[in-house]
Formats: structure tokens, sequence, C-alpha cells
């Protein structure tokens, strides 16, 4: 009954956001074209007073559930998920633009022939997604690897409505084999499974800023869980050829490799992984040249991105200073190495690989000058089937900060 | 940990020192290890909580001076207009704020504008206004285009004519 009772509020917050949101640009609603109009007679413009209202009834009720995960039975976890995702879906496109780039960067390729890795949306300036690519990436070629540089090529001809339908439907079945994948591994480990895609599923900030932003975070994700599965099943050379292929969506997932190298000691992986990239070199050099495999020189480029909401920022104001400096930045990365060596040497000892993999993946979440609430999200599937419940108490933790950082506006005296 | 692993192939580290080793499964010790671990993990639990809950007080003030800017804006002016732009000193960190915003109805600045320096503390929801000038239609905040100056100069916001 409690449990029915909490499904309802995270159904009613999301429902909230998607269908206020539907009502078109706000500060939170980034300009769009109209694909949830049809939604957008019953509520009122998205403000941050109502989305953070929802966004801490929708936690408050994920804490509820977490608190019950244990005696969820298998259809009320399905049935919820399906809703909250079917809800976002059906909605607009939330909080952030990076899908508009996506669909530029594609169409750059595609529909103008260019190499979205030597220049940025403002090469396509007369074309109709343009005006849609937030402000700040204008001018920033691509940091997306290969891989799903190439995935969202076939969308580029659908037009921006058509194209923007298919990153929402990308995102929404990334999501289900994230979790699917979960449920998967979570048996594997005499783990409790209904309880594992419960926490990762209808997680406040997987659902809304996740799914809700069509992120490729969710494709990176899926691929990670896949070769977490493939280990467990014995197949090493396939988990290492499927970190790769993460890798080729969004670099940051390259960080499983070395925990499942060490902790495996399997050649199958290290072939597996050297065949990937051997491929992946030559599709990726020959359609996009060199830049297009160079994904060191994106990462550097956004490593030295500063965001409000990271904690190096909090803790520079902490500090009394304006804000990270050059210097920062290299404490930051010695301190992400000193912690990286250290769970290298624990998973050579033994330690569980998932879990070093899920708090690296953690601590550059932490330490990263450049935080966005998706970001928060990686280490989340692997917490959960981690041996060490310390990593999901520490994810979750990380998480409720980020909520807590939002809620400012709330506190502010209203106009 | 060895989930359908094999037993791995010791021989090859064999001639490793023993605490060199890799080892399949941790070893059973003191757990002196996971109590270090986990005091530095709770020690910046704290640091992050500490400076997450400032981070908030600082920004729900700066909101709070901000909205006050705002309605002072309008108070002075007597015009209830919300399309207002608000000028933050970003370089020398001070509270002073500049608030921009048409001098008769219109679109955001398409008629002449008055610009007021805001300083000091938030007292019954207001500040004070500390200097000013205007702006012909449709530019920006910038020193060349500033006229019909008030007021003493204000540090960093210069006003020439």
């Amino acid at each position: 009954m409690l449990a029915a009772l909490l499904a309802l509020v995270l159904l009613a917050a999301t429902a909230e956001i998607v269908l206020d949101g539907a009502l078109g640009h706000s500060a939170l609603i980034p300009k769009s074209p109209d694909i949830a109009g049809w939604l957008g007679g019953i509520g009122e413009r998205l403000g941050f007073r109502v989305f953070l209202i929802a966004l801490l009834s929708f936690s408050g009720a994920y804490c509820g559930l977490l608190a019950l995960a244990g005696t969820l039975s298998k259809r009320f976890a399905i049935v919820l998920l399906a809703a909250l995702h079917l809800i976002v879906f059906a909605g607009p496109i939330l909080i952030s633009t990076d899908v508009f780039s996506y669909i530029a960067y594609a169409r750059m390729g595609v529909e103008h022939g260019l190499n979205p890795y030597l220049g940025g949306p403002i090469e396509i300036a007369h074309d109709p997604i343009y005006r849609y690519v937030g402000q700040d990436w204008k001018h920033v070629a691509t940091a997306y690897g290969p891989l799903y540089t190439l995935l969202s090529y076939p969308l580029a001809p659908l037009g921006v409505k058509g194209a923007l339908w298919g990153m929402k439907l990308e995102a929404l079945l990334a999501s289900a084999a994230t979790l699917a994948l979960t449920w998967r591994c979570a048996r594997k480990r005499d783990l409790n499974p209904v309880a594992a895609i419960v926490i990762v599923g209808a997680n406040p900030l997987y659902i809304l800023y996740g799914l809700g932003g069509a992120h490729n975070d969710l494709i990176m994700l899926a691929l990670m869980m896949a070769a977490v599965a493939f280990t467990f099943s014995g197949r090493d050379g396939a988990a290492g050829a499927t970190v790769v292929a993460g890798a080729l969506v969004k670099a940051t997932v390259a960080v499983l490799l070395p925990f499942m190298l060490l902790s495996r000691r399997r050649p199958a992986s290290i072939f597996g992984a050297g065949a990937a990239v051997a491929l992946a070199a030559v599709v990726g050099y020959g359609v996009f040249g060199v830049h297009g495999i160079d994904l060191i020189a994106a990462l550097n480029r956004d490593a030295a991105f500063v965001s409000s909401d990271s904690f190096p920022t909090e803790i520079a104001h902490l500090l009394g200073k304006p804000g990270v400096f050059p210097v920062d930045h290299d404490l930051l990365k010695a301190a992400l190495v000193l912690i990286v060596v250290h769970l290298l040497w624990r998973t050579w000892r033994g330690y569980d690989w998932v879990a070093a993999s899920g708090w690296t993946l953690l601590a550059i979440t932490v330490t990263s000058t450049w935080l966005l609430a998706w970001y928060t999200l990686w280490s989340l599937p692997l917490a959960v089937i981690a041996r060490d419940r310390r990593l999901l108490y520490a994810t979750l933790f990380v998480q409720a900060l980020f909520i807590v950082h939002q809620t400012a506006p709330l506190l502010a005296p209203v106009q | 940990m060895s989930d359908h692993a094999q037993p791995i192939e010791q021989r090859a580290f064999s001639r490793l020192p023993k605490w060199l080793r890799p080892r399949e499964l941790e070893q059973e010790g003191t757990g002196r290890m996971r109590l270090i671990e986990t005091t530095l993990l709770v020690l910046a639990a704290v640091l992050l909580a500490v400076a997450t809950v400032d981070d908030v007080r600082l920004q729900t003030k700066i909101n709070h001076r901000l909205i006050a800017d705002l309605r002072t804006w309008r108070v002075h002016t007597g015009h209830d207009y919300h399309n207002l732009t608000v000028a933050q000193d970003m370089h020398g960190h001070t509270t002073r704020e500049v608030v921009c915003g048409n001098t008769t109805p219109g679109a955001p600045k398409e008629r002449v504008q008055i610009c007021l320096v805001m300083t000091g503390p938030v007292s019954h929801g207001l500040r004070r206004v500390a200097s000013g000038w205007y702006l012909p239609p449709r530019v920006e905040d910038l020193t060349g285009y500033r006229y019909g100056c008030f007021g003493p100069p204000a540090a960093g916001w210069p006003c020439p004519r």
C-alpha cells in the first residue's frame, strides 16, 4: 500500500513536469520543435519553483521506495518503471539542449558533408536545427565517440522532428537495455534484481535529467552493463570489445577496462579490446580522419570547462575564492590519479573490479569541474551490483547533494 | 568476484613476492584498510556536504539581492517592467550591480534605457541606488554609449558623459 502511494507520487511529479514542460520554452525547457504540444492544454509554463517541488517530491518518494525495495514485486517494479519511461518519452526535452547538438552533428555529416570533429554547429547556421543548439556549444566540435556519431547519422535525414523522436527512442531503448542488463547482473551475483532496477530506473536524476534530456549517456551505460554481463558469463573477449564500444560512444566508460583486465587476467579480454580498438581506429579514421579517433583531445578540452554545480566550484566558494583556478585542475587530476592507483592496487589484490570501476566513475564525477546531473548516473548501475555497498551509499549521497544544490531558487523570496 | 571464472594461472606470478601476487578474492584481514577508506570517505562526504549547503546559502543570498535590485529599479523609475537586465560585478567580486530597463513601454532594449547602480545591503526588500546613466535604444551597456550620468562614478562602471 505504501509502495503504491510512493509510486503514485513519482508518477504525479513526473507528469507535472512533463505537462507543464509541454507548454513550451522556459528556463527549464529548451527551445524545441513542437513535439509535445498535444499535452500542452493542461499545465502551466514550467518554472523553477514547480520543478523543484516536483523534483523534491520525486526524490522523497524515491527514498521511501529504496527503503521498501527488498519487498517490491517484479510486476510492480516493471509497471512503475515502464510508466515513468513512457510519460517522459511522450513529453518535451527537459532541461538540456544536448540532444539538439547530437542532431546538429549528425546533420553536419549527412546533410552538409561536413566533419563534426572539425567544427561546431555554427558551420550549419542556415540549417533548421541550428536555432535549437545551446549558445555555449555553437562553436564546439563534437566530443562524442565515432560510434555514437555513426549511430546518430541515420536519424539526420528524418528532419528535425523525426531526428528528435529518433533520439528519444534511442534513449528509451538504451535505458530499457541498461535496466534489463542490471537485472541480469544482479541475479548473477545473487542480489535482489527488483531492488536493483528500481534503484536505477526510478532514480530522479536518471528519469528527469538522463531520460528527460535523451542523453547519450544512457547508451554508454547500456554498453557498460553489457560488458559487465559478458564478464559475468565468462565471455571476456566480448566484454573487452563492448567496453571499447562504450568508450566510442562516450570516452568516460573506458575506465572499466584496466580494472576488468587486472581482475580477470584473461588474454581474451585484451584481444577483444584490442580488436575493437583496431576496428574503431580504421573505421573512425576512414570516416572522420584523425580527429575522429583523438578522444583524448576532446576529453582534455572538456576537462577545462567549469560549471557552477561542480563540487570543486562549491569548495572554492567555501574557501572564499570566486571559482576554480588552473592550479586547482592540476590538484584535482592528481587526486584522481591517486584514487585510481589505489583502486588498481586493490583490484589486483582481489577487490571487486565492478566496485573499483564504479568508484573511479564516481571520483571523476566529484573531481570534475564540469558536472552535469547525468554524470552522477555513471556509477549508479555498477553500484547496485557491486560487492561493496559503500559505493551505492556514496553514489546516492553525491546525487542527493546535487539535488540540494539546485534548491536555491526555492529559498529566495517570490518576485 | 569470480563469476564463472576459471582459477587464475598462478604460476605466471609465482616469482613475485607474496604481497605483490594477484588474488582472486580479497583476503580476510583485520579490516584496517576498510576502516581507513571509510574514514576518508566520511571526511570527504562532510566536506562536500558543507560546501554544498554553504553554496546554497550563498546562492540564496545572491538571489535575494538580485530580486531586491529589480524591485528597487521598479520603485525608483515608477515602471513595473519585468524585462530588465542585471549585470554583476564579475571582476571586482563586489555586491554592486547595475540594472537596466526601458524608460518607456516597448520590447526589451528597444527604447532609451535607464541603468541604476545598486549598492549596500538589502533593507525592507530594497537596495540603495548609488548612481546611474542612460543608454540609447538597441545597445548593450558599454561605456561608450552611456550618457546623462548621475551620482558618484562607480568603480568598474565608468560613465564618461
